[in-house]
């Protein structure tokens, strides 16, 4: 009993970092530009089947796939901003949901012309295998996935801190009208932070491809469990957001292992509501 | 009994924003029928203060009584249908609203169906809005945006109206107007006004009583006379500019 | 009210009764295009009702498959286990529908949780009862639970053909749209409308908040109650499914192109979106499965960016254009 609740713990708290990194592109783009990115689970969604197209077509490991699923979709986010989100900057926020529920229909049907309803998985990753912790087994590929987010959530909060672009980005955030004084090109930063909220999740799309399927509706998940993190977390603290990320994990998994599989969003959005109630600024938000 | 006791009281009120203390122990008292001026530079925490005197902010600390009742934790709807009301400095109109509806809003915290409409067409007489009654706010300019503020707020038939700088960004002609209606509610609709005002030549026009306020502490209070010779108040405002 | 005056200034709206009224007539042996017609009119009212909370009262609601499931289930449980006529069943379904929204929107309009977060916590609700149902046995659970002919198919609303369910949602929706009215021109109305443009200026002027909108959310969630009854009727099973997420945020969508707070907008809304989508379903729904969905996507987004007030100021500018050039110097009508 408390060997497999250790157990989907440890494995909770190992895909916590990946839903810390997906969530780190959501709160970046709704913490800077405001802009509530409906179909940011659906980034996720199409991260995994270019990771998918990659690994089958030049026969990559999966973990190898985002050297060519993060440029595509950072060029992705880059258009999607140009050609959409820019256009509902100043619109209320209905206008945005109903822009971008519109690009989530559009992924999840463009998924489904493409790949089919059925769904799709890679097959021989290298970093198949287990690896045995004090008595615990460990698959080796969960937990290379939750170190390399780990890495890429301290090369964002790097990134934020220390570069002119991260500055220029935390200024926009602060105070559009007077960002946009100081000489900071609000539309290119804009496009920035999005196009690197998106190309985040194509890092995490690739790592979760080395261990799991997905399928045109799976968006859905990711998109819900990253506002979940996001709820928990509040705005503008990135530790916060791990934290999250590792307590959404630790429920979604054992409320699998100890109550019903079908039960996975139920965790989820049972700490969502339970937190907005309780602590509408979330667990350790800032703003 | 209620005459006895000043309309509007604020004990010992304290507001803080994380480690900044915006407004400090501030205590006020309004008597019924005055017309007090709210004055103080720029980030004094007037604004901080009529946000925790109609319920919009919770204080850290004080206690606010109105008309002898305790109502500091009392939600701003109910203080309204108590008989307080208020304007925002920053405009905060219903923009897809006509003006008439606009004013129908409030009209409804004292009127039901039957009379609503003559109390609409009654305060937008008042506020020489009736020409523009059909008009969509989205639409209409500043100076006329604030009167509409000021007109909504008078519906609700408040014994108390706090208002926010209601006269920023207006000309001349639009000033003289909007101190002569002032003067009027006072006078003849027997309502108590405190103003939070910058124009100064407006305050000292039309207040009785002006309570100057910085770094959010009461540091003077009196006649528009006495105020204007009070070199604390001279500090407060020359020192504020020099810095800036 | 002068009934030769008040039939007169809604000719527009009785016109477009009539046409609706008779539509089944011509069509009756088309199956298709009867329940084509029938599920606009389903959208329809639950959009028409989505107003009163979303368009209104500006609370972006994505709850309305929550309340039709609850709806659904409570009638199709009652005719299952009590042979309760779905007649009377979809009311007490509507009933639970109120409760269940008294339950969420009480705490939520309290803490003041608004936009985004009030619309994901609504999504959540949606997805939670699904959950709840699929595992719940008793009631749900994974495989359709069909749904018996009891007495008579008029007694159990177990009809063949889906003109008298077209009828029964036609009313519903002169229910919703009457509700819509009377609330749009009295105190309420007023309320929400302040509230969904600014709710601190709203709330010095008087208007307790979560009391109006709470009154916007029981009446919603009541009409998309009633039908959920119907719904599950027309399907003669039930299933978790019909806690739909897809509905839900569509009805919104319908709400917000069709012209926030404009009581015709979310029906123009739905009679083209719908349309549209069904048209390119025939169309192209043989060759290539989720093309017709690329379509409508780009359709949606589309008109989202470019008419970001919806659809209905455009088409009522039209209108006005054509009365004018009709009848000159009359006096410009009120649509909202």
């Amino acid at each position: 009993m408390t060997d497999t609740l250790l157990q989907s713990i440890i494995t909770g708290v190992l895909m916590g970092f990946v839903y810390a990194l997906i969530a780190v592109g959501l709160s970046i783009i709704y913490g800077v530009m405001n802009v509530v990115n409906f179909a940011h689970g659906d980034f996720v969604m199409l991260s995994m089947y270019l990771s998918y197209m990659a690994g089958t077509l030049l026969v990559w490991d999966a973990v190898a796939t985002p050297l060519i699923t993060v440029p595509l979709l950072f060029l992705f986010g880059f258009i999607t901003y140009y050609l959409l989100i820019d256009k509902t900057l100043r619109q209320l926020y209905v206008v945005q949901l109903a822009v971008t529920v519109g690009l989530q229909i559009f992924l999840r049907s463009l998924a489904l012309i493409v790949w089919k309803a059925q769904p799709r998985a890679l097959q021989y990753s290298i970093i198949q295998g287990n690896i045995e912790f004090f008595g615990y087994s460990i698959l080796t590929s969960r937990l290379i996935a939750a170190v390399v987010s780990l890495i890429f959530i301290a090369a964002i909060a790097y990134f934020l801190n220390k570069t002119w672009a991260g500055a220029a980005i935390r200024a926009a955030s602060d105070d559009l009208d007077t960002a946009s004084l100081m000489g900071v090109n609000y539309h290119r930063t804009y496009a920035l932070t999005f196009a690197i909220g998106a190309a985040l999740t194509a890092i995490a799309g690739g790592l979760l491809m080395s261990f799991q399927q997905t399928d045109p509706q799976g968006g859905m998940r990711f998109g819900v469990l990253s506002w979940c993190v996001m709820a928990l977390a509040g705005l503008g603290s990135l530790p916060g957001l791990i934290a999250a990320g590792v307590i959404v994990g630790v429920a979604e998994a054992v409320a699998v292992t100890f109550f019903d599989p079908r039960s996975r969003l139920l965790a989820i959005y049972m700490i969502f509501i339970l937190v907005l109630w309780l602590k509408p600024r979330g667990l350790f938000g800032r703003k | 009994m209620e005459n006895h006791q000043p309309l509007l009281k604020a004990v010992d009120l304290t507001v803080d924003f994380g480690s900044l203390r915006a407004v400090n122990h501030m205590n006020l008292e309004v008597q019924r029928g005055e017309l007090v001026g709210l004055i103080g530079p720029n980030g004094a925490g007037k604004t901080t203060a009529f946000n925790a005197l109609t319920g919009l902010i919770m204080p850290n600390e004080g206690k606010v009584f109105f008309k002898g009742h305790d109502v500091t934790h009392m939600l701003p709807h109910k203080r309204c249908q108590m008989g307080m009301s208020r304007t925002f400095q920053v405009i905060r109109p219903f923009v897809h609203l006509t003006v008439e509806d606009a004013v129908r809003v409030g009209a409804y915290n004292r009127h039901g169906e039957r009379t609503v409409k003559s109390k609409v067409d009654q305060v937008l007489e008042m506020c020489e809005l009736g020409e523009m009654r059909n008009r969509v706010c989205a639409d209409l300019g500043l100076a006329t945006l604030r009167r509409i503020e000021l007109a909504r707020a008078l519906a609700t038939e408040p014994e108390l109206l706090l208002l926010d700088e209601a006269g920023a960004g207006l000309n001349e002609t639009e000033l003289a107007g909007f101190m002569k209606l002032l003067h009027r509610l006072n006078e003849e609709e027997h309502i108590t006004l405190l103003v939070v005002e910058h124009v100064m030549k407006m305050v000292m026009g039309v207040c009785r009583r002006i309570i100057v306020l910085d770094s959010g502490e009461v540091i003077a209070e009196g006649t528009p006379e006495q105020i204007s010779a009070n070199p604390r108040v001279i500090e407060a405002y020359l020192g504020k500019r020099a810095v800036l | 009210m002068n009934i030769a005056a008040f039939l007169k200034r809604n000719v527009g709206w009785f016109a477009l009764l009539l046409v609706a009224a008779v539509l089944p007539l011509p069509l009756q042996k088309q199956q298709y295009t009867m329940v084509l017609f029938m599920l606009i009119v389903l959208y329809a009212v639950l959009a028409t009702a989505w107003n009163i909370i979303g368009g209104m009262a500006g609370q972006l609601d994505l709850a309305a498959g929550a309340y039709l499931g609850m709806g659904a289930f409570t009638t199709g449980t009652l005719l299952l286990r009590w042979e309760v006529t779905p007649w009377v069943g979809m009311f007490i379904g509507a009933l639970m529908a109120v409760l269940l929204s008294l339950l969420i929107g009480y705490p939520l309009f309290g803490f003041k949780i608004k936009e985004v977060w009030y619309a994901l916590s609504s999504l959540a609700l949606c997805e939670v009862l699904r959950v709840i149902f699929l595992m719940w046995d008793e009631v749900g659970g994974p495989t359709e639970v069909y749904l018996p002919t009891v007495n008579s198919p008029l007694y159990s609303m177990r009809f063949t053909t889906a003109t008298p369910f077209y009828y029964i949602l036609l009313v519903l929706l002169v229910v919703a749209l009457v509700i819509n009215f009377r609330i749009r021109a009295t105190k309420l109305g007023y309320q929400l409308l302040a509230l969904g443009e600014d709710e601190d200026a709203a709330e010095v002027l008087g208007i307790d908040a979560r009391a109006a909108k709470l009154k916007a959310l029981v009446i919603y969630a009541f009409l998309c109650g009633l039908v959920g009854g119907v719904y599950a009727c027309f399907y003669g099973y039930l299933h978790p499914s019909f806690f739909d997420a897809d509905i839900s945020t569509e009805v919104a969508i319908f709400g917000i192109v069709g012209g926030m707070g404009i009581i015709y907008g979310p029906l123009l809304a739905t009679i083209l979106l719908v349309g549209v989508r069904e048209l390119l379903r025939a169309r192209l729904g043989g060759g290539l499965e989720g093309l017709y969905l690329v379509v409508y996507a780009v359709v949606l987004i589309v008109v989202a960016l470019y008419q970001p007030r919806g659809i209905a100021p455009l088409v009522s500018s039209v209108l006005q254009k054509l009365r004018n050039a009709l009848a000159p110097g009359k006096k410009e009508a009120s649509w909202r």
